[in-house]
């Protein structure tokens, strides 16, 4: 019946607006769909659409029956991916995924290292020297002697009994490897490996190759025949991981690589090539059974003995044959997944290899992980300058850039000029970050999406935790929470986390010296009424209170004060004889953001709050409490957001408005960017906090870092030399990368186009000022003009009818550029004699030329497709409203027909 | 027939001259003019206005001002793309020819203009790119309005062949898009130029993208000449224009440079930038349209409707032209 009325209610319709409105959104669909992504966020995309590597293998364990008949035992169809492989830096961390590995079992609570081989399916995760590339030579191919463990545990196994040797009874070991006493032919003597050969027991050891200075092959049979790097209590916590496959076949981990500053026996470096190796372990697949079977068939063809998801914190013996102790044996290894990985240049190539004397800009370290990428695209170019960047506060840098002892000063913030004419290039748009490394109670992995806001900062500052009982003495404190994680404010924002306290959960490591990074955050601190108040000395409501010595603190300040004074009274003969203010050690501020992300990278806090006693001298010490335990990590810090893009470190989302948590990002950074105002021309732009918590998108830790020189007065080699770096720092250093001369993650980069390009326009403009600026009376003027035909090559193109060429067609900055540029050109007709005398001639050689700029429309790109998009759905939707509500005629048969 | 009268109350879309009673063969019908005022005000002028006739169902009401409301959306932009895409081709032309006209007149003359002060939107030069076939007139300046007759060059370099470095901007997709295929050149390729002074035959030494160097310095005595124009990527790309390209050519010898270049080129000169100035222009224009659209509804309830076609649609149609035009000013000069 009402298929019948639907049919009448139809045929009675004219049908030809549907028509038209059908065609007509087909077409706009077909548009949008054809066409490509754009291309305006080149990162962005590279990101989502494509992982640097992706595999995908069939992988298998199979059982050889005894009757000679092969039983396949487990198949999957594994899914491995990287997201970035080329341009490493050492103790990058690359994000590897995969799916449809079998799900493990039996999770350790440290899945690092050899804690990480009580466990069953893992997928292991090494990294080794040498490719798996078939046509490379056979030096440079991977095996599992060139792979890196940080214990013999890992590589070894020494005096096994039968149920604990399924190694023999893998099918795909060659004969050698399944002999009672294998892996180093010949095998090594009992002085060298005591203990090594015990008869009835099997015994097979993995070398290790190692280069370097300690170039030589290790037994792997004992922590002393193992390479320096894997000592015990070594430099770095171990990066191998036996990872964890959730229920549904998936994982992912950060994994850390190492290059030849960290780990010389490995020795990758951007010379040597090599793999970081991914093993979904699937146990071993066994050869043909003895009649009656023996202990050891039985025991390969164990399935493993705690179900898919469980815990081992107990750190349980687990069926050999499924752990990933035996990643080395034929079974596993086979079933690797190889990604090749390249290192980019070390940090010392310029000075290597370029013997010229470096020209320092000295200042903010936010800059660090883009100067390390973009020193090498100058001290390896003739044509332009050595360029060095010197970390130091930034006030210090700006001191020494006014007495001309460094060339320019790279800052975050306006500075007191002294009467001398300073131009602010906006160089890098990055910012800080509370950097952390949470993990989740239960073993369940990294907490992800730490939420902070401004009286929670000011809680960390002030000291107002009281860490231990050893605080809970403190005058006015003993009802304060002991650290964060005890803070129902804290609990409220992030639910779900262990309350188990921590001193390390008390502070935030922050910076001990001046820096425009405690002056931007204090200033978020500063704007926030409830900070404000907190601070103040009002109660929170929970009945928190500030620590009366930094009640009423003047914020926002450069420098953070540690003002506490309180010696806990204690029995303790340690702290007795070492009394030192329990607050101050808790924070332990260090000097450089480099360290505090170190100390969340490898999760130990620098909590100066181990007291012990030295049993050498019986005297009693003070010092850094120990690394945390995987899974239950709690540490804070204030990072770059260079570091944590290269180290992989998770970063707050902080508040904004009242309930908005903006999280670091160039979304992010690009909405701050649009709050910022230039309050007067060649200055900063200064980002307002009052600002930021009025905006829903802006993330308050953004910072411009700008390269600050003189416009007036300045030394007129460094002069040059400063334009250069502006304005190939601001162009060619802006593209993002890992590459040489390009910009790392975690910096927003500044183009001529969108949010950025005032920050674009102001530095090719101060670019100009600075190298056009007229000499000191008192230096040599001609001295300038004379050098500069040859020597300005990079910076100022030489010859003036050129450079009005060389800039204008750029456009972009040129608005404000060929001011002073332009003029020669058109007056080359009355001076040809000097362009003829400054350019050089056209036989000479090259000359290096900047970059051309950016410079695109979205308008012009979106507007014409734009237009026909809505101009049939225009069509679409006016028929399609005009077919459903046309005139009901009676169903006649002509009606229909027409 | 009372069906006629009864018709537009449920159909009241306009375009359905199919319906028998509708539309003109209603006048015949009415035989006087006065007398079927009203009736015809009801049943022709309601229909072609967004409000709806009385006796339609008040449910559907909301439909029809949706329906109409998405008709004026769909006209209005293919308007504009017919208007960028075919219609500014032959406006182009047509200016392509008056300003050849006078270029050629004013060259044999000896008084075509030798920079740095000329008019905007005169003619400075001829542009012959043999490989893309290409002839045309440079008019002075690079706003959005100036490189809609031709290609434009920018008032802060020296005219082309003359000593420095000359920078010409145009199209890629709308007004005749005369620098469409510029990216197509190859280094080696001609390129001659004519102005007052003679000819000059450039080689291309480059095309350039973001991020690509800039070319070497010019030598003291070459000249230099920068063609400034877009191009987009992907599906559609020829109607996309989204990044500047750019294409250097050189030439060994060159003429003499007058002094007095400006060295100061306004924002809405530069490579992508529209031209606001004429924002008045345009508010101008489109209140003459509104103006129009009035008196055509005015119009349709005194006279037949084909009177007031053949009337007003050339108005109309011209008066959409010329906003549309200014409208496009707005939009980056090289697009």
């Amino acid at each position: 019946m009402s298929r019948r009325s639907l049919r009448d209610w139809l045929a009675g319709r004219d049908k030809r607006p549907l028509a038209v409105s059908v065609t007509a959104l087909l077409l706009a669909a077909a548009i949008p769909s054809l066409a490509p992504a754009s291309a305006d966020q080149p990162r962005a995309a590279a990101e989502t659409s494509k992982p640097a590597f992706s595999e995908t293998r069939t992988i298998d364990r199979t059982f050889v029956n005894a009757d000679g008949s092969v039983t396949p035992v487990l198949t999957k169809d594994v899914t491995v991916t990287a997201d970035q492989t080329e341009n490493l830096r050492g103790r990058q961390r690359i994000l590897i995924s995969w799916k449809g590995a079998q799900p493990s079992g039996g999770r350790a609570t440290n899945p690092y290292g050899d804690t990480g081989m009580a466990q069953e399916y893992p997928v292991m995760i090494l990294q080794c020297r040498g490719t798996d590339d078939p046509k490379a030579p056979a030096t440079q191919r991977l095996s599992p002697s060139t792979c890196f463990t940080a214990s013999v545990a890992e590589r070894s196994q020494i005096a096994r009994g039968a149920a604990e040797s399924t190694w023999l009874a893998d099918r795909y070991n060659t004969a050698a490897d399944r002999q009672r006493l294998s892996g180093v032919d010949p095998f090594p003597n009992p002085a060298t490996c005591p203990g090594a050969d015990v008869p009835d027991s099997a015994t097979h050891l993995t070398p290790f190759v190692a280069v370097g200075s300690n170039a030589k092959t290790y037994a792997s049979c004992n922590a002393d025949q193992m390479p320096p790097e894997a000592a015990v209590g070594a430099a770095f916590p171990p990066a191998e991981i036996a990872a964890f496959t959730d229920l549904d076949g998936t994982g992912q981990v950060q994994f850390e690589v190492r290059s030849d500053v960290e780990n010389e026996s490995l020795g990758c470096n951007d010379k040597v090539r090599c793999s970081v190796v991914v093993i979904p372990i699937l146990g071993l697949s066994c050869d043909k059974p003895s009649v009656p079977s023996t202990t050891l068939d039985r025991s390969c063809r164990k399935g493993g003995r705690f179900p898919a998801g469980s815990s081992n914190f107990a750190g349980q013996g687990v069926d050999q044959a499924v752990s990933p102790a035996l990643w080395w044996s034929e079974s596993n290894w086979r079933n690797r997944f190889t990604i090749p990985i390249t290192f980019g240049l070390p940090p010392n190539t310029c000075d290597l290899l370029d013997p010229r004397p470096p020209t320092g800009f000295y200042g903010s370290e936010l800059l660090a992980q883009a100067g390390l990428q973009w020193a090498p695209a100058y001290c390896l170019r003739k044509d332009r300058f050595k360029f060095q960047l010197n970390q130091t506060s930034d006030v210090a840098g700006w001191n020494l850039m006014l007495k001309n002892e460094a060339a320019a000063a790279e800052v975050s913030s306006a500075r007191d000029s002294v009467g001398a004419k300073v131009g602010y290039a906006p160089t890098a748009v990055t910012g800080f970050a509370v950097g952390y490394a949470i993990d989740k109670p239960d073993n369940a992995g990294e907490f992800t999406n730490l939420r902070l806001n401004a009286r929670l900062l000011a809680k960390l500052y002030t000291q107002s935790y009281v860490g231990s009982a050893l605080g809970q003495g403190h005058p006015g404190l003993a009802k304060n929470p002991l650290g964060l994680m005890n803070d129902p404010e804290f609990q409220r924002l992030n639910p779900g986390l262990s309350t188990i306290s921590q001193e390390a959960g008390a502070t935030v490591l922050s910076l001990s010296n001046d820096s425009d990074v405690l002056q931007q955050l204090t200033s978020y601190i500063a704007e926030d009424p409830d900070a404000r108040a907190f601070i103040a000395g009002k109660p929170d409501p929970w009945g928190m209170v500030v620590n009366p010595s930094y009640k009423d603190v003047s914020i926002p300040t450069e420098g953070w004060p540690l003002l506490d004074t309180y010696i806990p009274k204690t029995e303790d003969p340690c702290r007795q004889a070492n009394p030192g203010i329990y607050f101050n050690q808790l924070a332990a501020p260090v000097t450089t953001l480099a360290k505090i992300a170190t100390v969340v990278l490898d999760a130990w806090p620098n909590v100066q709050t181990r007291c012990d006693k030295d049993q050498g001298t019986g005297l009693f010490k003070l010092g850094r409490i120990d690394r945390q335990n995987f899974g239950s990590r709690f540490v804070l810090g204030i990072v770059s957001l260079g570091d944590a893009d290269r180290y992989g470190l998770r970063t707050a989302a902080l508040q904004t408005k009242p309930g908005t948590f903006v999280a670091p990002s160039d979304a992010s950074m690009a909405a701050a960017l649009r709050l910022t105002r230039q309050k007067q021309e060649n200055g900063p732009f200064v980002l307002d906090q009052a600002d930021v918590r009025k905006s829903a998108s802006a993330y308050p830790g953004t910072m411009v870092v700008y390269t600050a020189a003189k416009i007036s007065g300045a030394v007129p080699a460094d002069a040059k030399k400063v334009a250069q770096f502006i304005r190939v720092s601001t162009t060619e250093g802006q593209r993002p990368g890992n590459g040489n001369g390009q910009l790392p993650g975690g910096f927003l980069p500044i183009v001529d186009s969108g949010a950025t390009r005032p920050l674009f326009r102001s530095a090719q403009r101060v670019a100009q000022l600075v190298a056009e600026q007229k000499a000191d009376p008192t230096t040599d003027g001609g001295g300038s003009d004379g050098t500069g035909g040859t020597d300005s090559s990079g910076g100022l193109p030489p010859g003036g009818g050129t450079a009005g060429g060389g800039t204008l067609p750029t456009g972009g900055g040129a608005g404000a550029a060929p001011g002073g540029v332009a003029a020669p050109a058109g007056g080359a007709s009355g001076g040809p004699s000097t362009g003829a005398s400054t350019a050089p001639g056209g036989g000479t050689a090259p000359v290096a030329m900047p970059a051309t700029q950016a410079v695109g429309s979205r308008t012009a790109g979106g507007l014409l497709p734009s237009l026909l998009i809505l101009g049939l759905i225009g069509i679409a939707v006016a028929s399609g409203v005009r077919f459903f509500v046309q005139p009901t005629r009676p169903a006649s048969p002509g009606a229909a027909g027409r | 027939m009372s069906a006629p009268t009864l018709d537009p109350a449920v159909g009241p879309v306009p375009e359905q001259p199919q319906q028998p009673g509708e539309g003109f063969v209603e006048t015949p019908r009415a035989g006087s003019r006065r007398a079927g005022l009203g009736e015809r005000l009801r049943g022709s002028l309601d229909r072609r206005m967004t409000a709806p006739p009385a006796p339609v169902n008040p449910a559907d009401e909301p439909a029809f001002l949706v329906s109409s409301a998405f008709t004026m959306i769909a006209i209005v932009c293919l308007w504009g793309l017919l208007q960028l895409l075919v219609l500014s081709d032959l406006s182009q032309a047509r200016a392509q020819d008056l300003l050849y006209r006078d270029f050629r007149q004013q060259v044999a003359a000896g008084t075509a203009s030798l920079g740095p002060t000329t008019p905007v939107d005169q003619p400075v030069a001829l542009l012959r790119i043999p490989r893309l076939n290409l002839e045309q007139t440079v008019v002075e300046g690079t706003a959005s309005g100036d490189t809609q007759l031709g290609p434009g060059h920018q008032r802060t370099t020296v005219l082309p062949g003359q000593l420095g470095t000359s920078v010409v901007m145009g199209r890629a997709a709308t007004y005749g898009a005369p620098f469409a295929r510029i990216a197509d050149l190859r280094v080696g390729d001609s390129i001659q130029a004519i102005t007052g002074q003679g000819t000059t035959q450039f080689k291309v030494i480059g095309i350039r993208r973001a991020g690509d160097p800039l070319p070497q310095p010019r030598p003291a005595d070459a000249a230099r000449l920068t063609l400034v124009s877009a191009e987009g990527s992907g599906f559609l790309a020829a109607l996309r224009p989204s990044d500047a390209v750019y294409v250097d050519a050189q030439a060994a010898k060159a003429f003499p440079a007058p002094a007095g270049v400006p060295s100061v080129l306004p924002e809405s000169e530069q490579v992508m930038q529209g031209s606001t100035s004429g924002l008045p222009l345009l508010a101008l224009c489109l209140a003459l349209l509104l103006a129009a659209t009035l008196g055509v509804a005015a119009a349709r309830q005194r006279w037949s409707a084909a009177l007031v076609w053949v009337v007003a649609a050339p108005v109309v149609l011209a008066l959409s032209w010329v906003t549309t035009d200014v409208a496009a000013r707005l939009l980056p000069n090289v697009m």
